[in-house]
C-alpha cells in the first residue's frame, strides 16, 4: 500500500510541481470529485458482470451488509487488538469480505434448503445482517466512531481532509543526541528531593536529561524548529490511495479473467463443462464486490453505493450488444456522473439548471416558507446526477431507446396495416365484389376506425401502391407486385 | 379430428361423519388448535422481551408496543400475499422509494402523520411504476430495475433531506426517523392512525379475499376466467404499498421489507393453506413488531427498525428450522429414518438372496462381507433387523441369517422388487360423446 502510494506521487510529480499537486489534493472539489469518479469507475467494472448475471439485488444486499462487516471488524480491533479503528486498516477488508460472502452464502443456504421461493430469500438474510450492523453501530457510536449519518451517505466531502504524507525534499530524518547542538539538555538532581538536600551538597548525585532528544521525521523536525528549511511534502487523501488500489484490482480481475467471466457469465453449463470453475469465480467476484463496497463506505456510505454498482451498468447496457464495450461504456457514465454530481450539491445540474433558481420558482408557486438555499449531500447528489443520465439514455438511445422503441413499433404497426388493406383489396378483386373495396365503408370490412383507414391509404397512395377511382380503392401493378413479393417472403409454406 | 371431447372426473371421497364435521367447524381441526398454541407463544415474546430487558410497563410502552403490534399484524398478513407472488423484494423498492415523499410532503403541509403517508404512499408507488416502466420497455429485468429505482428515489430523498435540515425549522427534527425507524416519535394519535387505517386495509383484504387467493396463485387461470385481474391486481398492490407505508415510521425506509417478508416465509414454513398462513404470518408479525417496540424503548439511541426486524427474521428462522414436515430439522431426522431404513430392507434382501442362492434357508452370511459389499450402514441395518427379529447372529460368530419371519418378509420384498410391481390407483375417466 505504502509503496503503491509513494510510486504514485513520484509519478504525479514528473508532470506537476509539488506546489499545484498540494493546491490540487487540499481542494475538496477535486479530490471528492476523483474520489468519486474513482468509486464510480471501480464499481461500474464489476457492476456490469454482476447486472448480466441478474444479481443486481445481491449488490445491494453486499453493500449493506459489509456494514456489518465494517462495525465487526471496528469492534474486534478496539476490544480485541486495542488499536484505533481506522477505516484504512487491512481487518476492514477482511471483515468486509467475509461480511459479503456470508450474505451470498446464507442467501444460497436459504434457496438451496427449498423451502422459500425466489427473492425471498434475500429479503431475509440481507436485513438480518444490517439490522445488526445499525443496532451496533448505535449501540457503540462513541468506541467506532460512525454514525448513521456517515452510513447513510458518506463523507466524500472531507475527503480531502484524512491524508497521508509524502516527502519529497529535505526528506533526511534527523536524530538528536545530547551531543547536538540543539538538544535542550539539563542537569538534574536525582536525590535531591528524597533525601531533602542541597543540590549544592557534595551528597548529590546528578543526570544530564534532554527535553528534545530522539528521532524526528521531516515533517516533525520543522515543527519543532529543528532544521532551516521546510521539507517539501504532498497530502496524499487515503481516499485517492484507497480508492485507486481498488480500481485497479478490479481493473486487472477483469482484465485477465475477461473470457472466464464472460463465459460463466452468459453459460455457465458451458463453462462447468469445459473445466473452469465459475463457483470460485462467483465467489471471487462477491469478494471483490464487498470490498469495492467497503472502499467506498467511507465516500458513499452504505446504502448508494449500489447506485454506483447498477446504474452505469443499465445504461451502458441500453447502448450496446457487445461486452466489452459495455465494460467501456459503464465506467465512463458513471465518471461522468460523479464529476457532475459534485456541482449538483453545490446547486447547478449539468450547469443548466440552477438549483437555486428551481428552489425560487418552488416558493413562489407552492411556497418553501423562504427558504431557497439548495444544499445536498454530495454522494446523494451523484447519484442523482449518474440516474438523470441514465433517463437520458434510456429515452434516446439507438435500437434500445424509448423514443427508437416507439418509432419502431409505429412503423411496424403500420406496415401490418398496410400489408392488411392491401391484402384485403387483392382478395376482393372480382367484379361482383365491388362494395369490399368502396372506400367509405372499408372501415366496417376490415372492423377499423375510419381515421385509420384514411391514414393507411394515404400512405398507400402516396407510394403508389393503390389508387381511388370513383370512391373505389384499386391495387396499382406495384401494389400487386409488392403484395405478391410480401406473400412469398413472410408466408410461404414449407 | 373426432367430435369427442374427453374429459378427468375425479371422484370425490365419500365423505364420513367425523370428517365432515371437521369440516364444518374448521377452527376445531389439528391445524387451527397448532395455530391456536403457535400464536398463544410466539405472542408472548411481547411480555417475555419487556422483562427479559427490565423495561417498566409504562403507558408510553403500552401505546409503542401496541402501534408496532398493529403495523406487525397488517404488514404481516399482507405480506403473505407478496410472497406467495414472489414479489417481496418488490417492497424494498417501494419503500426507499417513499423516502422523497415523505420529504416533499414536509415540505408542503408540514408534520402532519397523515399528509407524510401521503405523500410516501405517492412516491412508493411511483418507484414501483417506474420498475414497471424500465422492465416493460427495456430489456433490463426487474432486480436491476428495482436496484436504479431504490437508490435513486432513496438519493432524491436524502438530499431533500439535506435541504430541509438546513433551513431554520426545529419541527424537521424526527424527519430523520424514517430512516431507521424511530418508536419514540409515536404518539396515541399515530397508533390511532396506523389501527384505522391498517383495519380498512385488513377489510379490503377480507372483501376480496377470494379473487386475491386466484390472481396469487394462478393468474393465467384468473384471467382466461374474464375476472379483472388487472383491477385486482392493482388493488392487491396497493394495500401492499398502504401496509409498507404505515410501517415507515416504525420501521424505517431501509429495513421496512424485512417485516414485509420474515412473518410471511415464517407463516409459510407451518401451514398450506393461505388462510392459516396470513392469520400465522399476522401473529408473527404482530409479536416481533411489539416485541421490538418494546425492547427499543429501553434506549432512546436504539432505532426501532433494527430491532423489530431481528425479531421477525429470527422467528423465520426458527421456523425454517423446527415446522414439522418442512422444517430442516425434520426433513434431516425423515432423511435419516429413510436411509436406515432402506439399510435394514438392503440388508434383508441379500441375506435372502444369499441363503436362497445356496438353497438353505439357514445358510448364514457374514457381517464382514455385507460391509464390504453395502458401506458401512449395514452394520445398523443388520443391528435394526435384529431388533426386529428378523435376523439373528449367530452365537459366537459374525454370521448373519434371517429367522423364519425374516424369510416371509423378505420373500415379500424380493418378489416387489423382481416383478416391479406398483400400486395403481384407479382413475375413472368418462368420456363425453359430443
Amino acid at each position: 500500500m505504502q509503496l503503491i502510494e509513494s510510486l504514485l506521487v513520484q509519478l504525479l510529480t514528473r508532470f506537476v510541481s509539488p506546489d499545484t499537486l498540494n493546491a490540487a489534493l487540499t481542494d475538496p472539489r477535486t479530490v471528492a470529485v476523483i474520489v468519486g469518479v474513482l468509486v464510480a469507475t471501480s464499481s461500474a467494472l464489476l457492476g456490469g458482470f454482476m447486472l448480466l448475471r441478474k444479481m443486481a439485488l445481491t449488490t445491494d444486499a453486499i453493500s449493506h451488509t459489509i456494514l456489518l462487516g465494517i462495525v465487526s471488524s471496528f469492534l474486534f480491533m478496539a476490544f480485541v487488538l486495542g488499536i484505533a479503528p481506522d477505516l484504512a486498516s487491512p481487518w476492514l477488508i477482511i471483515g468486509a469480505a467475509l461480511a459479503g460472502v456470508a450474505t451470498v452464502v446464507l442467501t444460497e443456504a436459504i434457496q438451496r434448503s427449498g423451502l422459500v421461493k425466489g427473492d425471498a430469500a434475500l429479503g431475509l438474510a440481507f436485513p438480518l445482517l444490517f439490522a445488526i450492523g445499525v443496532l451496533l453501530v448505535a449501540r457503540f457510536t462513541s468506541q467506532i466512531h460512525l454514525d448513521a449519518d456517515s452510513v447513510l451517505v458518506g463523507e466524500i466531502g472531507l475527503a480531502w481532509t484524512n491524508t497521508n504524507s509524502y516527502c519529497l525534499e529535505n526528506c533526511d530524518s534527523i536524530t538528536i543526541t545530547p551531543e547536538d547542538p540543539r538538544a535542550e539538555t539539563a542537569r538534574v538532581c536525582t536525590n535531591c528531593q528524597t533525601e531533602s538536600i542541597s543540590p549544592r551538597s557534595p551528597n548529590a548525585v546528578f543526570e544530564m536529561t534532554c527535553a528534545n532528544c530522539g528521532t524526528y521525521t521531516a515533517a516533525e523536525a520543522w515543527r519543532a524548529r529543528l532544521i532551516a528549511e521546510p521539507p517539501q511534502l504532498v497530502y496524499l487523501p487515503k481516499a485517492i490511495s484507497t480508492m485507486g488500489v481498488i480500481t485497479l484490482i478490479n481493473l486487472l480481475f477483469v482484465l485477465l479473467f475477461y473470457k472466464e467471466l464472460k463465459l460463466a457469465t452468459f453459460d455457465r453449463a458451458l463453462a462447468l463443462s469445459l473445466g473452469f470453475r465459475p463457483g470460485w469465480l462467483h465467489y471471487t467476484l462477491m469478494i471483490l464486490v464487498s470490498v469495492t463496497a467497503v472502499g467506498a463506505f467511507d465516500a458513499v456510505g452504505s446504502i448508494l453505493v449500489v447506485a454506483f454498482f447498477v446504474i452505469p451498468a443499465a445504461a451502458a447496457y441500453l447502448l450496446t450488444d457487445r461486452l466489452w464495450v459495455m465494460l467501456l461504456i459503464a465506467p465512463a457514465i458513471g465518471a461522468v456522473g460523479a464529476y457532475t454530481g459534485y456541482d449538483l450539491a453545490r446547486g447547478s445540474l449539468f450547469g443548466i439548471v440552477q438549483m437555486n433558481d428551481v428552489l425560487a420558482f418552488l416558493d413562489r408557486t407552492i411556497g418553501l416558507g423562504g427558504y431557497i438555499q439548495w444544499d445536498s449531500s454530495i454522494s446523494a447528489a451523484m447519484v442523482l446526477t449518474t440516474f438523470t443520465l441514465f433517463v437520458i439514455v434510456w429515452v434516446v438511445a439507438p435500437q434500445r431507446g424509448l423514443i427508437s422503441t416507439l418509432l419502431r413499433r409505429r412503423w411496424q404497426r403500420e406496415q401490418f396495416a398496410a400489408q392488411v388493406l392491401l391484402g384485403h383489396l387483392h382478395n376482393h378483386m372480382g367484379a361482383n365484389e365491388r362494395h369490399e373495396r368502396e372506400v367509405s365503408t372499408l372501415h366496417e370490412h376490415l372492423r377499423w376506425t375510419p381515421r385509420r383507414v384514411f391514414w393507411t391509404l394515404t400512405r398507400l397512395r402516396a407510394s403508389d401502391l393503390v389508387d381511388v377511382e370513383d370512391g373505389l380503392a384499386r391495387l396499382t401493378e406495384r401494389g400487386r407486385a409488392s403484395l405478391i413479393e410480401f406473400r412469398e417472403q413472410n408466408l410461404a409454406t414449407p | 379430428m373426432s367430435d369427442q371431447v374427453s374429459g378427468v372426473r375425479y371422484q370425490p371421497e365419500p365423505r364420513t361423519k367425523a370428517s365432515s364435521i371437521i369440516t364444518r367447524y374448521s377452527f376445531l381441526s389439528r391445524e387451527w388448535l397448532r395455530i391456536a398454541a403457535l400464536a398463544v407463544v410466539f405472542l408472548l415474546l411481547i411480555p417475555l422481551s419487556a422483562l427479559a430487558f427490565g423495561v417498566e410497563w409504562t403507558h408510553t410502552l403500552r401505546t409503542v408496543a401496541l402501534g408496532g403490534g398493529i403495523l406487525g399484524l397488517v404488514t404481516g398478513a399482507l405480506g403473505s400475499f407478496a410472497v406467495l407472488r414472489q414479489e417481496g423484494l418488490l417492497g424494498d423498492a417501494l419503500s426507499h422509494a417513499a423516502l422523497p415523499g415523505i420529504a416533499i410532503a414536509f415540505l408542503i403541509s408540514g408534520r402532519e402523520l397523515t399528509a407524510l403517508l401521503i405523500g410516501a404512499g405517492i412516491a412508493g408507488w411511483l418507484g414501483v411504476l417506474l420498475v414497471r416502466a424500465i422492465v416493460s420497455t427495456t430489456r433490463i429485468k426487474q432486480d436491476a430495475a428495482m436496484a436504479i429505482v431504490l437508490s435513486s428515489f432513496f438519493a432524491f430523498g436524502l438530499a431533500l433531506l439535506a435541504y430541509i435540515q438546513g433551513r431554520d425549522d426545529a419541527s424537521q427534527a424526527g424527519l430523520k426517523s424514517f430512516i431507521f425507524g424511530q418508536a419514540a416519535a409515536i404518539v396515541e394519535r399515530d397508533v390511532w392512525t396506523i389501527g384505522l387505517v391498517g383495519g380498512a386495509a385488513l377489510l379490503l383484504m377480507l372483501v376480496f379475499w377470494k379473487e386475491f387467493k386466484l390472481i396469487t396463485f394462478d393468474m393465467a387461470f384468473a384471467r382466461a376466467n374474464g375476472i379483472p385481474t388487472r383491477t385486482l391486481d392493482l388493488i392487491l398492490s396497493t394495500l401492499i404499498v398502504v401496509a409498507i407505508v404505515l410501517g415507515l415510521q416504525l420501521a424505517g425506509v431501509i429495513l421496512m421489507v424485512g417485516l414485509l417478508i420474515a412473518p410471511a416465509v415464517a407463516a409459510r414454513q407451518w401451514t398450506r393453506k393461505l388462510e392459516q398462513m396470513v392469520v400465522l404470518a399476522a401473529i408473527f408479525g404482530a409479536a416481533s413488531g411489539a416485541s421490538g417496540a418494546v425492547v427499543s424503548a429501553i434506549d432512546a439511541g436504539m432505532p426501532t427498525g433494527p430491532l423489530i426486524i431481528v425479531a421477525a427474521v429470527l422467528i423465520a428462522f426458527l421456523s425454517l428450522a423446527f415446522a414439522p414436515e418442512r422444517g430442516i430439522v425434520w426433513s434431516q431426522l425423515k432423511q435419516r429414518a429413510d436411509r436406515r431404513a432402506f439399510a435394514a430392507q438392503t440388508m434383508m434382501r441379500d441375506l435372502y438372496r444369499h441363503c436362497c442362492s445356496h438353497d438353505n434357508m439357514s445358510q448364514p452370511t457374514d457381517e464382514a462381507m455385507l460391509v464390504k459389499l453395502r458401506g458401512a450402514a449395514a452394520r445398523a441395518g443388520l443391528r435394526d433387523l435384529a431388533r426386529e427379529g428378523l435376523a439373528v447372529m449367530e452365537a459366537g460368530t459374525t454370521q448373519w441369517r434371517l429367522t423364519p419371519d425374516g424369510v416371509l418378509a423378505a420373500a415379500q420384498i424380493a418378489d416387489n422388487g423382481t416383478r416391479q410391481t406398483r400400486e395403481i390407483r384407479p382413475v375413472v375417466i368418462t368420456t363425453v360423446e359430443a
